[in-house]
C-alpha cells in the first residue's frame, strides 16, 4: 500500500467559505482512501496544528499576531502551501477598508473597549510566507480544488491561470455588460476560472478571483474605459480595491490614466 | 492544582473559538468562550461605499449563510431607498433563502453534530459504517446548494440577489427539476427527524429563565420574513425598535460583542422559531411536530438540533409550495429599477441559526451607516451559560468527557463564529 498523502486545511480570519467549498464536494469521499487529514478544524475534532503535511491549504487573512506565528509554522511543517481564496491571496474583502486605518476601524466597531487579543489590519499570506500556489475565488470553485489536489496526488504540478474572466465570458457567448450595458464590469482584470459565472447571470463581475497576476493586470486601460463613461477616479479605485487592496499597482496605474488624460 | 479545561479551537464549528472551564474545590469558577477569529469590520469597511458594491460584500461576512446576509442586507437596502420588491420576486427570495436553511441544516446536522452522538472524531470516518445518513446529508446539501446555485448564482457569496431582484431567472425547466430533486429529498429529511429524535437530550443544561425570540412571521407563513419581533415572555416590538431591546456590550475574552435582552441572555435560532411559531406549521412538518413536542422542549439547548431536523421537512414543503405559485405565475419578470433614494431601513431575518439584524442609512447611493448584529452573536452570552450549567454538573468528571460535552453544547447553537465576529456600534 502505497503512502498516503498528508493534507491539512489551515484558517486564519475568513468567512470559511473556500474550507465550506471543500467540504462541501461529493468528491471528497473518493479521495478519503489517498489522503490522511492531519488538520482541519471544520471537520476534524483530532485536529492539530503541529503535525507535519505534505500540503497545507491555508484560508483567510492574517489579522491577528496570533495568525503571523499560525503561518509561519505552518510554513514550516508543509512541503507545499496553498493559498486559498481571496482572503490567503489578496487579504480578501476586509481589507477594503485599509484607508481607513486599524485605529480608526477599531474605534468605529468596539469603541474605547479593549480585547485581550491583538488585532491586524487585514493581510495576504505571502506577506509573510512563501506561498506555492494559489487556488483564485470568493470562494474558489470546485474544479479549482480537484484540478489542483489531482495534479499533486499524480506527482505532478498545476498550471496558474493567466488569463481574464473576459475570455471565458466570450466562450460563453454573454453579452458584455462593460460595453453593451455600460456597467463597471471588473471582467477585463480579474483572474478567470469561474466560467464567467456572474455575467452569466447579467451581473457584473465585482472581481471576486483577484486582479491577473504576472504584472499584466489591466488596471489602466479598464480605468481609461470606466472613465470614459464617466466614473471618477475614486470610483473606480473603490471598485477595484475590494478584492484588490494590497496590489502595488493598482493606484499607481489608475492615477496614470487621471494625471495623462487620454 | 485546579488546571483549566480548555478547548484552544473548537472543532466542527464555522470560525475560530475556544472554550476555557475554571474549577476549585467548591466547582466552576469560571466559564469562557473566547472568541481569537480576527475582527473584520464589516460595517465600518461599507461605509462611505456604493450601495450596489457594499451589498455584494455583506454575504461575505458569513458562507454557511451568505444567501441570510445578502437577503437581509438586500431587504434593509431597498427599505432604506423606498423600495417594495413585488410579491413573485419576494417568494423567490424565500425560496433562495430556504436553499440556504436546508444545506446549512443538513451539514450542521449530519456533518458538525451527528459525529459526537456516533463517537466519531469527524463525519468522513462514518461512511462505512453510516453509508446511508452521509449519503442523505449529502442529497439534502446538494439540492439546498443547487437551489442557491439556480438562483443566487452560486451556494456560497450569490451574486445574482441584487436591488430590485435577479439578475437573471432559473428556466421554467429548472424550477421543475428542483421540484423534482426536492420531492425525492423529502423522506430523507423525514428520516432526519426520526434519527435526531433518538439522540440524547442532555438535561443538565436545563435553563429556567430560557427566554427564545424569533420574527413573527409575515402573513402568518413560518419561516424567514417578518416586521416585528416575538419573544417567548409574550412580548412583541417592531424591527425598527431593535436597538432598544437587543443591547450588545464588548466583552474582554472575544471579538465578538455579547447580546442582552432586559439585562438578560437570551436565545434565537430553529428551536426559538418553534417554539414562537410552532402553530405556522403545516403538512409534514406539522404531524412531525405533534408527534415529538415532547422533544422540542423550550429550556434546553439541545433541542436545537431537534427543531433544525423538524425544518428541514418544513422547508423542504415549503420550497415545493413556492415553486408551484412561481410556476402558476409564470412568466415572471426578473428585475425592477430601484431607485436610490436617502433613507434608513431595518431588515430582522430568520437566518439558519436565528435572528439577523442588518440597519442601512443610504445617503447620495452609498451606505452612510451600518449595522450588522449576527445570531452566533446574540446566542454567545446565553451560549456561555449553557457551557457553564453543563460544566456545573460535569466538572469532577474526566476531562476529556466535559471538554466534549461542552463542545457539544456550543455545537447545539450552531455557532456562526466568523460571522459574530465584526460586530458594531456606532
Amino acid at each position: 500500500m502505497s503512502e498516503k498523502v498528508k493534507i491539512g486545511f489551515y484558517a486564519l480570519t475568513s468567512c470559511y467559505g473556500c474550507q465550506l467549498q471543500f467540504a462541501m464536494m461529493d468528491e471528497i469521499l473518493q479521495l478519503l482512501d489517498k489522503v490522511n487529514i492531519e488538520c482541519w478544524f471544520m471537520v476534524e475534532r483530532d485536529s492539530d496544528e503541529d503535525r507535519e503535511v505534505d500540503i497545507a491549504f491555508i484560508e483567510g487573512s492574517v489579522s491577528t499576531e496570533e495568525e503571523v506565528e499560525l503561518v509561519k509554522k505552518i510554513r514550516e511543517k508543509a512541503k507545499v502551501v496553498i493559498a486559498v481564496g481571496s482572503c490567503a491571496i489578496h487579504g480578501g474583502v476586509q481589507s477594503w477598508g485599509k484607508d481607513k486605518g486599524l485605529s480608526e476601524l477599531w474605534k468605529r466597531v468596539y469603541g474605547e473597549s479593549h480585547v485581550k487579543f491583538e488585532p491586524k489590519m487585514a493581510e495576504p499570506v505571502e506577506k509573510y510566507i512563501k506561498v506555492d500556489y494559489k487556488l483564485y475565488g470568493c470562494p474558489p470553485e470546485k474544479k479549482d480544488f480537484l484540478y489542483a489536489l489531482g495534479t499533486f496526488l499524480v506527482g505532478s504540478w498545476p498550471e496558474d491561470i493567466d488569463y481574464p474572466v473576459c475570455v471565458e465570458c466570450r466562450i460563453k457567448g454573454n453579452p458584455c455588460i462593460l460595453i453593451e450595458k455600460g456597467e463597471p464590469c471588473l471582467g477585463p482584470l480579474t483572474v478567470a476560472g469561474c466560467d464567467a459565472r456572474c455575467p452569466g447571470f447579467n451581473v457584473a463581475c465585482i472581481g471576486c478571483r483577484g486582479a491577473v497576476g504576472y504584472d499584466v493586470a489591466w488596471f489602466d486601460s479598464l480605468a481609461l474605459e470606466f472613465k470614459k463613461k464617466g466614473l471618477a477616479k475614486e470610483e473606480i479605485l473603490e471598485r477595484m480595491k475590494i478584492f484588490n487592496a494590497h496590489n502595488p499597482k493598482l493606484e499607481e496605474m489608475v492615477n496614470k490614466i487621471f494625471e495623462e488624460g487620454e | 492544582m485546579y488546571i483549566p479545561i480548555t478547548v484552544d479551537h473548537i472543532a466542527r464549528v464555522e470560525g475560530k473559538g475556544g472554550i476555557e472551564i475554571v474549577t476549585s474545590d467548591e466547582g466552576v469558577k469560571e466559564v469562557k468562550l473566547n472568541i481569537i477569529e480576527g475582527p473584520r469590520f464589516f460595517e465600518a469597511i461599507t461605509i462611505g461605499k456604493k450601495l450596489d458594491e457594499a451589498l455584494a460584500i455583506y454575504p461575505r461576512v458569513c458562507s454557511f449563510c451568505s444567501a441570510a446576509h445578502k437577503l437581509t442586507a438586500l431587504e434593509a437596502a431597498e427599505k432604506a431607498v423606498g423600495f417594495t420588491p413585488r410579491p413573485e420576486i419576494q417568494d423567490l427570495r424565500d425560496l433562495l433563502y430556504i436553499g440556504d436553511m436546508i444545506e446549512s441544516h443538513a451539514l450542521h446536522l449530519y456533518l458538525l453534530v451527528l459525529p459526537d452522538y456516533l463517537g466519531y472524531s469527524n463525519p468522513l470516518a462514518m461512511i462505512d459504517k453510516y453509508k446511508k445518513e452521509i449519503e442523505y446529508a449529502m442529497a439534502l446539501k446538494n439540492i439546498g446548494s443547487k437551489t442557491m446555485d439556480y438562483l443566487g448564482s452560486r451556494a456560497i457569496h450569490q451574486e445574482n440577489a441584487i436591488l430590485g431582484g435577479f439578475g437573471k431567472l432559473p428556466t421554467k425547466r429548472q424550477f421543475e427539476e428542483l421540484k423534482r430533486e426536492l420531492k425525492e429529498v423529502l423522506p430523507m429529511a423525514e428520516y432526519t427527524v426520526e434519527l435526531f429524535a433518538k439522540l440524547e437530550q442532555y438535561k443538565e443544561v436545563k435553563d429556567e429563565e430560557m427566554v427564545h425570540m424569533a420574527v413573527k412571521p409575515r402573513n402568518d407563513v413560518y419561516g424567514i420574513y417578518g416586521d416585528y419581533i416575538k419573544v417567548s415572555d409574550g412580548f412583541e416590538f417592531p424591527v425598527e425598535d431593535y436597538k432598544e431591546y437587543v443591547v450588545e456590550k464588548v466583552v474582554e475574552h472575544s471579538f465578538a460583542k455579547h447580546s442582552l435582552y432586559k439585562d438578560k441572555p437570551f436565545m434565537v435560532g430553529a428551536i426559538s422559531r418553534i417554539v414562537n411559531n410552532a402553530d405556522l406549521l403545516y403538512g409534514k412538518a406539522k404531524e412531525l411536530y405533534s408527534q415529538y413536542r415532547d422533544l422540542l422542549r423550550y429550556d434546553n439547548c439541545f433541542a436545537n438540533n431537534f427543531a433544525q431536523a423538524l425544518e428541514l421537512v418544513y422547508f423542504v414543503e415549503r420550497a415545493i409550495d413556492i415553486i408551484d405559485d412561481i410556476l402558476a405565475k409564470w412568466p415572471i419578470k426578473e428585475r425592477d429599477e430601484v431607485e436610490l433614494k436617502d433613507g434608513f431601513g431595518v431588515s430582522i431575518t430568520e437566518a439558519p441559526r436565528g435572528l439577523l439584524v442588518y440597519a442601512l442609512e443610504v445617503k447620495n447611493g452609498k451606505v452612510n451607516y451600518a449595522d450588522i448584529i449576527t445570531p452566533t452573536a446574540m446566542n454567545l452570552a446565553i451560549m456561555e451559560r449553557h457551557v457553564r450549567l453543563m460544566a456545573e454538573k460535569h466538572w469532577q468528571d474526566d476531562p476529556e468527557k466535559l471538554k466534549l460535552l461542552a463542545e457539544m453544547t456550543v455545537r447545539a447553537y450552531d455557532p456562526c463564529i466568523s460571522c459574530s465576529v465584526h460586530v458594531v456600534k456606532l
